[in-house]
């Protein structure tokens, strides 16, 4: 009774066509950059090698050289950990900034990353994780997912009462600074030989994955950016905010759960490992948003993952050549990219009113 | 179209943790257009999100389509009903193709891919509110009234039987608020939509709706025809008009002139006099008019301002002439509308004259007075009067 009469001038919709064109050649070429730069994160070192070794090294991974040594040990794993952690960054960033209708936001500045490192410590400068296995990376994947959500849930249910964005933004960095306290008081308290691994961890580095750290991290990452891209359709209709959600037929209780347990999963997974890093989640949806032009998540998703992965690897570059033989905390290169990109997405809104 | 009840409520009692609202009872027809009127914080809005279950009911059931909202999947209601919120959705960097085309949502799949012919729908939700125009424009740089027409847009894209708006014309200028007007009304009657909205122009709403529902102190006050509603006592009771009275007659607001600037006594008839009526209420002047005929749109004008208007019955008799003339030994100064015509005007002008009142007259003054070409003249002779 309501179908609406269907011209057939209605169908036609040029505009997307170049929308397309656009959207895949920015594609192109990130995934190319991507290529490029893990190229060079596995080429470039303390130790330079030319393509033609380390290509022999990689298609003979048992042989008993140096190259290959160093290769399969050291930079691949680094290259590798780089683009996954990049990504899911990335990704738990553009679901936060999607949540909370708030560009401001990341697991960063939200304090889920403080979240998760108050957790870590426990396992690493107590003795609470050795009633389990010695070393193991689901312990610290799990104390930090556990640590992310309990700081993602806290600082939803305040940002349930308060509307403003810039309140919610203070929320996330005291919750940061609380936890933040509490690690400095676990270090402070700890046995000394365990600081040192705590402290290089805290810094925040790709150094020293080992494969089953990467095993891990595909795997539940793979799932989770499956997971989270099945879920494109109902976070565009959040775009329009919860009620229009609601009214467009998404469950909004559970999907709003859901969103939380997935971004926090992706950034403790990250922060498991990697240690806590700074902005890429905050900065990289953006970047990814003015790249390609849209909001569609559709597009933002799998856009946002090749950009963090893109952004990460740069930044570990630059933090292990920069001042070479001297490694330079990632954070405090991440630090560069995004901390301006807040500054001016502030400026924008309070220019806006 | 069919007439059946597409959205149904009795004895509902609507609210946050208490009442605001209660014993509401509503039965909406498709094809229907329904305004919900009141003053602000009267429980329209809340009303409206219980119906869009946005709310939980404090007490009684909501009927959908016939079925009962609260037990609805998301995605059945979603079908059936889409809302416009006062709520300024504009996310950046999406257009306004894309804006409604998030309507499509409970149409589309998994990923919500775009059919062809969810694309023409589309097109087709863009062209009824004539926004047709702006599919490529961002939706975050569209003015008001543009970005209200997306907001409609995106409701029709979801083809619902039913439409629940608040305030859909507010932050409207005239124009748009008169063009988004006369397309819900007109999609109510092409395509069967049910609209409820919740509106604050009551002259709009009586304009357009089908059936008005007045809410007030946390109840209904009154519900039904707006030409039967919308008396002048009941919407200056409903928003406690003091200084205005809203005409039903006319369909607008006037805005009495509280008399303290003296009292003038007008000449008028046949339309002549409603100009100058407004004119005279806004100095601030009392009136008092005659001898009008029954019916003459301006013996409305001047009952709707509060004038003490002389009518003269179709049906003849009376002795409005005498009364008039009374009244006339009260008044501070004369001025004939320009309506030549009639005896009784004639008889008030030469009474007016030989009482050596000031007279003002709209055209020539050959017979005594002072003649004003046009409506700015008199305003001018009127003040000059006044000191």
């Amino acid at each position: 009774m309501t179908s609406l009469v269907r011209s057939p001038a209605a169908l036609a919709r040029p505009a997307l066509s170049q929308a397309a064109q656009r959207r895949f050649l920015v594609f192109c070429g990130l995934a190319a950059l991507v290529a490029a730069l893990m190229l060079a994160n596995v080429r470039i070192g303390s130790v330079a090698y030319p393509v033609a070794r380390l290509w022999e090294a990689l298609l003979h991974p048992g042989a008993a050289d140096d190259a290959g040594f160093i290769l399969w040990n050291i930079r691949l794993p680094r290259a590798i950990a780089a683009v996954l952690g990049g990504a899911f960054l990335a990704t738990s960033g553009l679901l936060l900034q999607v949540y909370f209708r708030n560009p401001i936001v990341g697991p960063f500045i939200l304090g889920i990353s403080s979240g998760a490192t108050v957790m870590v410590s426990l396992v690493m400068l107590t003795t609470l994780g050795l009633g389990f296995a010695v070393f193991s990376p689901y312990l610290n994947t799990i104390a930090a997912c556990l640590g992310a959500y309990g700081v993602t849930f806290l600082v939803a249910a305040i940002a349930g009462r308060v509307k403003n964005g810039v309140t919610l933004l203070i929320v996330g960095l005291m919750t940061g600074y609380l936890c933040g306290a509490v690690t400095a008081i676990l270090t402070a308290l700890a046995e000394k030989e365990r600081i040192k691994g705590f402290v290089l961890w805290q810094l925040g580095s790709f150094s020293g994955f080992k494969w089953v750290e990467i095993e891990v991290l595909v795997l539940l990452g793979g799932a989770l950016l499956g997971g989270i891209y099945l879920m494109s359709k109902p976070l565009n209709a959040f775009l329009l905010g919860e009620d229009y959600a609601a009214s467009m037929g998404v469950n909004i209780r559970r999907f709003r759960v859901l969103i939380l347990l997935l971004a926090s999963s992706l950034a403790g997974l990250v922060t498991a490992m990697a240690g806590p890093v700074a902005f890429v989640g905050l900065a990289v949806p953006h970047m990814a948003r003015l790249s390609f032009g849209t909001s569609d998540n559709r597009v933002l998703i799998p856009g946002a993952c090749l950009m963090g992965a893109a952004v990460t690897s740069l930044c570990d570059l630059i933090a292990r050549m920069w001042l070479s033989p001297v490694e330079l905390p990632l954070s405090s290169i991440t630090a560069f990219f995004g901390a301006p990109v807040v500054i001016a997405l502030l400026m924008k809104r309070g220019m806006k009113g | 179209m069919s007439g059946g009840i597409v959205l149904a409520c009795e004895d509902l009692c609507v609210g946050y943790r208490g009442a605001v609202l209660s014993g509401v009872g509503l039965a909406v027809e498709a094809g229907q257009f329904v305004s919900l009127l009141g003053p602000n914080g009267a429980g329209k809005t809340t009303l409206l999100r219980t119906l869009s279950r946005h709310l939980k009911p404090v007490s009684g059931r909501v009927r959908v389509c016939g079925r009962d909202l609260q037990a609805m999947r998301a995605i059945d209601l979603a079908r059936v009903m889409a809302v416009g919120l006062t709520d300024p959705a504009r996310p950046p960097l999406l257009s306004v193709f894309e804006f409604a085309a998030l309507g499509r949502y409970p149409h589309t799949g998994l990923m919500g891919r775009l059919a062809p012919a969810d694309v023409a729908v589309v097109m087709s939700a863009l062209a009824a509110v004539a926004a047709d125009h702006l599919a490529d424009r961002p939706v975050d740089q569209l003015s008001d009234g543009e970005r209200q027409k997306a907001v409609l847009a995106r409701a029709l894209a979801q083809e619902p039987k039913i439409l629940l708006l608040d305030e859909p014309t507010a932050h409207l200028d005239l124009k748009h608020r008169v063009e988004v007007m006369g397309i819900l009304r007109g999609l109510c009657r092409s395509r069967g939509l049910a609209v409820l909205a919740a509106l604050h122009d009551v002259d709009i709403a009586a304009k357009v709706s089908d059936r008005v529902m007045l809410v007030k102190d946390g109840r209904t006050v009154d519900d039904g025809l707006p030409e039967k509603v919308l008396t002048s006592a009941a919407v200056a009771a409903l928003y406690g008009f003091d200084a205005a009275d809203f005409s039903r007659d006319l369909g607008g607001i006037e805005l009495r002139g509280d008399g303290s600037a003296g009292r003038a006594f007008v000449t008028a008839g046949f339309g002549s006099g409603a100009a100058i009526f407004r004119l005279l209420a806004k100095r601030g002047l009392a009136i008092a008019t005659g001898v009008l005929s029954e019916g003459d749109l301006d013996a409305y004008v001047a009952q709707a301002l509060g004038a003490q208007a002389f009518v003269a019955p179709r049906t003849g008799g009376g002795d409005s002439l005498s009364a008039a003339l009374a009244a006339l030994e009260t008044c501070d100064f004369l001025v004939d509308a320009g309506e030549n015509g009639g005896e009784a005007n004639r008889r008030i002008l030469e009474a007016a004259l030989a009482r050596g009142l000031p007279v003002l007259r709209m055209g020539r003054a050959d017979d005594g007075g002072q003649g004003c070409a046009s409506l700015g003249d008199l305003v001018a002779a009127i003040d000059r009067l006044r000191g």
